[in-house]
């Protein structure tokens, strides 16, 4: 163990992160104080940071005004299934590009790398045409199946897999392992760190996108929370309150997760012993 | 026999692959390259949202594009977003990486407290900032005021408002950016930093010459993709300014947007510059990888 250095460096090194962290943290501090203010408390100048009368009629009243109860339910199986099926096939398709040989790979990668830089929104009305003719628009089938793979994905995953080991594979391949089996085996639970990261971007993603869900469900019934809090804050209301607390509930089912995962998350891709 | 050795040949090393990507390659196939033919199909019309009475109008929209001032505005905000947020972030997020990397509780805690705000909606930071950023009852403003006497709308001045969205942008994904760089910072071999110190480089040295290099491939990923990002904003312009003021942060997919989900309702002309803006990010990018691709080949 070497002895710990403290100099110069090593102080403006903490105190720029901390500085950045501050930064990070109090527009969520003053939002979680403002859901406890009283509706004319938040829109009264000069404003404050700490709440004069605590409340919590901001929380009840978004709970009455929106099915928040609906929207998460809907968000949690729309963002779920579709991060659960993206992160098995993309793992499956990233690892083929990575370590397999085929004819036409690299036409077929640069192919699905090119779809990436198609704006969502020059698909967006063929795509609702498209689900209309199916029947699928407002179902979770249709919601998740246009999604149920990612080229953002596929490439996430083709970066993972080719920094393994390929000793590993060999080794395999001569104990008489067939393809599949070596995918299975041995290369997926390698790169399972990679996997889970790539399912919490991918729930994240999905979990907050607005207009998609948005365009492909009109009943109440299957509106997702960005797209049912978007509409609340766009009818024009002016209770501020509410819409606070309803941004920091929307939050909050991911952060928890997010608490869960973080042993995965934050430790990054970690296949430290295997090197070469 | 022969149709036997056959099969089996179908699930060897060389041809297995079809079947790891078949899934992903049919969904691509129907649900992004079939409605982006149609879309280019509809750039030649000029339907509109409800569909009624349309016609093929051919290269039209195209050519009324190019005259288009308002497109050109767009275009003109879209690359500023670009040059600052792409390499503001990248740059942030490096160094924080590289001084956050270590499984120290210092780095653990900073690296997810910084990832929170991608947590977040892009509606949820919208509610929060627009209230905060409010110059009657923003708490920003405020603090500003106390310096400067006055309190300034941030959002409202055309000076600042591609700055603040630039800030934002920023603000809302840098932590992202800077778990990825970790990952691939923890994927260089710690020989390599072992015998740069016995050899007596300091931090600064190998930051250049042996985490930048080895980074590459992730570097490449994250250029890649957030040069994409950058030119598609939209979500974080829509829920703050919307394009204004006086159209000084309307970036082309909040202008195609407004086209086409808005007022003139006119689909066809949408789909005519999304087509533009699809040609330009793909040059773009094509040069870009190319680039990337020898660079990586070079240092390994």
């Amino acid at each position: 163990m070497r002895k710990k250095k403290i100099n110069a460096y090593q102080i403006i090194k903490v105190i720029v992160c901390i500085l950045i962290l501050a930064v990070v943290v109090f527009p969520f501090i003053w939002m979680i104080l403002s859901t406890f203010k009283l509706q004319k408390d938040i829109i009264k100048w000069p404003p404050s940071i700490w709440p004069k009368a605590w409340t919590l009629q901001n929380y009840t009243k978004v709970f009455k005004r929106i099915p928040l109860a609906i929207y998460i339910r809907n968000t949690v199986i729309f963002a779920g299934g579709v991060s659960i099926c993206s992160a098995f096939l993309d793992s499956l398709a990233g690892y083929a590009f990575a370590r397999l040989n085929f004819k036409g790979k690299k036409w077929l990668f640069n192919l699905i790398i090119l779809t990436m830089l198609i704006p969502f929104q020059i698909i967006m009305i063929p795509l609702y045409m498209e689900l209309n003719d199916m029947n699928l628009l407002n179902t979770f089938f249709g919601l998740i199946i246009t999604r149920a793979t990612s080229a953002y994905g596929i490439f996430f995953m083709c970066s993972s897999y080719t920094g393994l080991p390929e000793s590993l594979e060999e080794a395999a391949r001569i104990d008489g392992l067939n393809e599949f089996g070596i995918f299975a085996r041995i290369m997926f639970p390698l790169n399972k760190p990679t996997f889970i990261t790539f399912f919490i971007f991918c729930l994240t993603s999905n979990w907050n996108d607005l207009i998609y869900p948005l365009m492909m469900t009109n009943s109440t019934n299957m509106r997702t929370l960005p797209a049912g809090l978007a509409m609340f804050v766009g009818e024009g209301v002016r209770e501020t309150g509410p819409a606070l607390a309803g941004a920091l509930i929307s939050i909050l089912p991911l952060f928890v997760l997010y608490c869960f995962a973080q042993k995965y998350f934050v430790e990054g891709i970690a296949v430290s012993g295997m090197k070469e | 026999m022969e149709s036997k050795i056959k099969f089996s040949k179908l699930f060897d090393k060389d041809h297995v692959g079809y079947f790891f990507i078949l899934p992903s390659l049919l969904i691509i196939f129907i649900f992004t390259i079939m409605p982006l033919f149609e879309a280019f199909g509809i750039a030649a019309t000029d339907m509109n949202i409800f569909m009624s009475k349309w016609n093929f109008t051919g290269m039209e929209n195209f050519i009324r594009s190019f005259q288009d001032e308002r497109l050109l505005n767009s275009f003109k905000n879209t690359a500023i977003f670009v040059l600052f947020n792409v390499p503001i972030q990248i740059a942030i997020s490096l160094v924080l990486a590289f001084w956050l990397y270590q499984s120290t509780w210092f780095g653990k805690f900073c690296r997810s407290v910084y990832y929170i705000p991608v947590l977040c909606s892009s509606t949820a930071v919208g509610i929060i900032f627009n209230l905060m950023l409010n110059s009657t009852v923003g708490y920003i403003p405020y603090i500003i005021s106390k310096f400067t006497g006055e309190p300034i709308a941030l959002f409202a001045e055309e000076k600042y408002a591609m700055a603040v969205i630039i800030f934002l942008a920023i603000w809302k994904s840098f932590g992202k950016t800077v778990i990825i760089l970790v990952s691939g910072i923890n994927n260089i071999s710690s020989t390599y930093f072992e015998a740069s110190e016995i050899d007596g480089a300091n931090k600064f040295q190998q930051f250049i010459y042996i985490t930048i290099p080895n980074l590459l491939p992730t570097l490449n990923f994250i250029l890649l993709t957030s040069i994409i990002g950058a030119f598609q904003v939209f979500d974080i312009v829509y829920v703050t300014t919307g394009g204004g003021p006086n159209f000084t942060t309307e970036t082309i997919v909040q202008y195609i947007y407004n086209r086409g989900f808005s007022a003139p309702y006119e689909v066809g002309y949408a789909s005519a510059m999304a087509v533009e803006l699809f040609i330009i990010i793909a040059v773009i990018i094509l040069f870009f990888k190319g680039f990337m691709e020898r660079k990586i080949e070079k240092t390994f």
